[in-house]
């Protein structure tokens, strides 16, 4: 049901991962932000999904880690990374991501019970883009 | 004979929306070719005041999104990867693995994993992956298999690769 609805979005690959509820209300105008939790399938394996924080919209700059190289992120894209920057296959492996692969936003946590709570937007600490 | 039967009908209304947005949606819908870059195979007609007037309508399948059954050769629709809010029509040259000669270059290319080489039927006047480099699989939307507007046009879109871009 496309973009005009929403989708209660269970995604999970065993009993201890966490449960959170997928919206796709922000498709219809592309309402994104820096900060926001989102799903999209990956650019270089159509069959996957990831879901990964927004850092940086199109046009902003970001300094890339572990390079002096400051990055223009191109029209159309953005770029993403894992909260856990150890152990996150993101933007800084396979670079921009297409806007137009994104499947929806994360809002809540839904399960396990006591992580139940609002997913909230925020850039981590020395991300800042420009 | 007042509210009950308006409440069914209206009832009745309500689904069968709904079905026909879940078709257009997941199965096939029917969208109007714009431009001239796949012309010869839409838009065909070479004056210019009848073609704004009889854009082509093309039948697009959502099936193949099941299991991304795509070749080279398919006609596409897919979201452009500069600008998430546009789609364009065109098609596949090459899919992920396969060479490609770069035109007006003496490079090969090599498609990445989970993208495709596109371009458009029409190449002089074609904005395609020779401008925009290969497209991302994901944002692929469904492919074009028939022409169902004008009459005389309608038919098939067939397969094919054009001639002198072949990949290996």
């Amino acid at each position: 049901m496309g973009n005009a609805s929403f989708l209660w979005n269970a995604m999970t690959k065993s009993i201890t991962d966490d449960y959170v509820l997928v919206e796709k209300f922000c498709l219809a105008n592309y309402k994104f932000t820096d900060g926001d939790v989102i799903v999209f399938r990956s650019p270089n394996n159509h069959k996957e999904k990831h879901i990964k924080r927004i850092i940086a919209m199109p046009g902003d700059w970001i300094k890339v880690p572990h390079s002096y190289d400051m990055l223009k992120i191109p029209e159309g894209h953005c770029w993403v990374e894992g909260d856990n920057s150890a152990s996150s296959l993101d933007s800084r492996s396979f670079g921009p991501v297409p806007l137009g692969l994104v499947q929806g936003r994360v809002t809540h946590i839904v399960w396990p019970p006591q992580r139940v709570g609002q997913v909230r937007r925020s850039i981590p600490e020395g991300r800042f883009s420009l | 004979m007042g509210t009950p039967s308006f409440l069914w009908n209206f009832m009745k209304s309500i689904t069968g929306g709904l079905i026909a947005l879940t078709i257009s949606d997941r199965y096939a819908s029917i969208v109007s070719v714009h431009g001239l870059s796949m012309h010869h195979t839409f838009n065909s007609s070479t004056n210019s005041v009848l073609r704004s007037l009889s854009d082509d309508y093309v039948l697009v399948e959502k099936f193949c999104l099941a299991n991304y059954k795509f070749t080279g050769g398919d006609v596409i629709v897919f979201r452009s990867p500069n600008n998430h809010k546009e789609k364009h029509i065109k098609r596949i040259i090459a899919m992920p693995g396969e060479w490609i000669k770069v035109p007006h270059s003496h490079d090969m290319l090599k498609i990445p994993e989970g993208h495709c080489w596109v371009e458009g039927d029409n190449s002089a006047s074609s904005l395609d992956s020779r401008s925009f480099g290969p497209v991302s699989l994901g944002l692929v939307q469904g492919k074009v298999t028939h022409i169902v507007w004008p009459p005389q046009r309608v038919g098939q879109v067939r397969r094919s690769i054009p001639e002198g871009r072949f990949s290996f």
